[in-house]
């Protein structure tokens, strides 16, 4: 686990859509809570990015690049909401921003990932063409 | 399904073993290939950027604020990187989905239209128009 990176963090949240069983003051105050979040975060110059993502859309899979499967994607707990692209140096910093984030306590999920220099499967290849070369012959 | 968006669709990639029974020729090519469509699509101003995530990070769970380790790696659904797409339709963002060099050897792409704002400040902004109706 490299604890520190330059390119920043993707925060991905999952939940299902646990707000939709609120009443209208706790949700307001959950949502005061989550811009509260975000606009501290922007205004430390700590969020590059992000995205809130419809809860529907496609997958596309396999050979013939067919169209799999279609959202919405109410039910899940599996489904991404939304992103946000961290400008943070570490993991453990990412992480203390992730558990600040409102929305845990009606519990959501936040995925933590470093963003990459490169495509890992260019890494794995670099990895195996030096396992090649120190091979002996 | 919203087949328009202003605001752009995000491209995901899923699947982070694909690539584990390639040759280090076909690994070349793939990510060569996969690059030049990143490029292209710049070029082209479809896409306004993209990144690659390490097969590694947390999750942060629940009500408790758990941490825990992955697992990302060698996983069909871990989300190896995504592309944001700027185009205004789901069938053009479907179809640059679709040329996807990885798709053959197994990645998934999942194509999600970015929302105007966050769902849970529209369930607030339909619950307030209950409470007024």
């Amino acid at each position: 686990m490299s604890t520190s990176n330059k390119n920043g963090y993707l925060l991905l949240s999952y939940s299902d859509e646990w707000y939709n069983d609120l009443s209208l003051e706790e949700l307001q105050k959950v949502v005061a809570q989550n811009k509260a979040w975000v606009d501290g975060l922007m205004a430390q110059g700590k969020v590059k990015g992000g995205q809130a993502l419809a809860r529907e859309g496609v997958t596309i899979s396999g050979n013939n690049r067919r169209v799999v499967s279609d959202g919405p994607f109410a039910e899940s707990k599996e489904v991404i909401g939304g992103t946000l692209l961290l400008d943070v140096a570490t993991m453990e910093e990412a992480v203390a921003i992730a558990k600040a984030c409102p929305g845990l306590r009606y519990n959501m999920n936040i995925e933590v990932r470093p963003i990459s220099d490169e495509c890992p499967q260019t890494a794995r290849l670099r990895q195996l063409e030096q396992q090649l070369a120190t091979a002996p012959a | 399904m919203i087949t328009q968006s202003n605001n752009g669709y995000l491209i995901i990639f899923r699947g982070t073993d694909w690539y584990k029974g390639l040759s280090p020729e076909q690994m070349q090519q793939v990510a060569d290939n996969w690059m030049a469509w990143f490029n292209r699509l710049k070029d082209e101003g479809k896409c306004a950027g993209g990144n690659p995530l390490e097969r590694e990070g947390k999750i942060v769970s629940g009500k408790a604020r758990m941490v825990s380790d992955g697992p990302f790696a060698e996983s069909k659904e871990t989300i190896g990187g995504y592309f944001l797409l700027t185009v205004p339709s789901m069938d053009e963002a479907v179809a640059i989905a679709q040329q996807c060099p990885g798709l053959p050897y197994g990645v998934r792409v999942e194509v999600r239209p970015i929302a105007a704002e966050c769902p849970m400040v529209q369930e607030v902004e339909s619950k307030e128009h209950l409470a007024h109706a």
